[in-house]
């Protein structure tokens, strides 16, 4: 189907847009709850970076090695837990490729340490609060009160964080 | 104990519609988070440090799209939102997902300490992670180094800090 090309251009303004982003991930992300519900909880969990990771990599190690590693229930009770991160790193690709931004981007081996313990810390940081920064979206929008509380605590960290990072580059400079 | 949920699917359709369902939203959302570079702590960061609200409006709408789809879904179908709006039905204990069993108390310490500790990495690092998962896929070798340690971090916190977390918290008298 050829579609109208001002129909399509909006289609891709809209798309480049966070704030249509934001808004149409929020819906769906609460219509996932509606739609699996049955499969059972955690309410407030159509999407989340660090919790969906978790119950993948976790399923996973305890179907390889045998441990009983934390899987949400929804994710134990289903034939396959939450593939949320699979789908994201497949969609974002097919949207790389197709507008020509993949590129291989490389760093030092410092970074990459850098980085992974980066990864490591953020996932103990954001499973100690129950979830990344999605996922305490969906809770605020749920009205929990502790997620409040969680989206202050980021906010005060990504404040310190920039402060760091300025002072960095100024030290640098 | 709560009643179980009862979604908009059975449970024997929902149990096989978890894989399936998820991993097509993911393509979605990575496919619009690739274009809009959406970034929930870019979003606060670009704030602070110039003023631009392009990314935080962005977060903004995905707490209050969030919300308005839990309200007209809960009034619709209330038993899939069983606990909504939580703090009304629940108080001051948060949603499940932190590591169980603890005092509403030990949740709030919990939320501020991983909250900061978020944040900062977050910053410094350049992105929320799924702004590390857009990056690791447009080819970024530091993103997918990131995304690994994630993988890691998983296993780390669930065999090993989840039990000194509790133990820890459950030995304050609150």
């Amino acid at each position: 189907m050829n579609k109208e090309p001002e129909e399509r251009t909006s289609a891709r303004a809209l798309a480049k847009t966070p704030v249509f982003v934001g808004a149409l991930v929020g819906i769906l992300a609460a219509a996932v709850q509606g739609l699996l519900a049955s499969a059972g909880g955690p309410e407030a969990y159509g999407f989340c970076v660090a919790c969906h990771t978790r119950d993948l990599v976790n399923s996973a190690v305890n179907a390889l090695a045998g441990t009983s590693l934390t899987v949400a229930p929804i994710s134990k009770n289903a034939v396959l837990p939450f593939l949320t991160i699979v789908g994201v790193l497949i969609g974002a690709l097919a949207a790389a490729r197709v507008n020509g931004e993949f590129r291989v981007k490389k760093g030092s081996l410092t970074s990459y340490a850098w980085y992974a313990a980066g990864g490591v810390l953020f996932m103990v940081f954001a499973l100690l609060m129950g979830g990344c920064p999605y996922r305490v979206a969906l809770r605020v929008g749920y009205i929990d009160i502790v997620a409040v509380i969680g989206l202050a605590g980021i906010v005060a960290g990504i404040i310190a964080g920039t402060k760091i990072a300025v002072a960095c580059v100024e030290r640098g400079e | 104990m709560t009643m179980a949920l009862a979604g908009w699917l059975s449970r024997e359709a929902a149990v096989i519609a978890v894989p399936v369902i998820s991993l097509a939203f993911g393509c979605l959302v990575g496919y619009l988070a690739q274009r809009s570079g959406f970034c929930s702590i870019g979003g606060f960061r670009d704030f602070f440090l110039f003023r631009h609200t392009r990314l935080l409006k962005g977060y903004a709408a995905l707490v209050i799209g969030a919300f308005a789809a839990f309200l007209v879904f809960w009034l619709a179908t209330p038993a899939a939102f069983e606990h909504f709006p939580w703090a009304l039905t629940s108080g001051l204990s948060p949603v499940p997902g932190a590591p169980a069993g603890l005092e509403a108390a030990a949740y709030i310490v919990l939320a501020v300490i991983g909250g900061i500790g978020v944040g900062i990495i977050g910053v410094l690092l350049g992105g929320c992670p799924l702004r590390q998962l857009t990056m690791t896929s447009e080819g970024n070798l530091k993103a997918l180094f990131f995304v690994i340690g994630m993988a890691i971090g998983s296993v780390i916190f669930s065999a090993l800090v989840q039990g000194w977390v509790v133990s820890v918290m459950k030995g304050i008298a609150w």
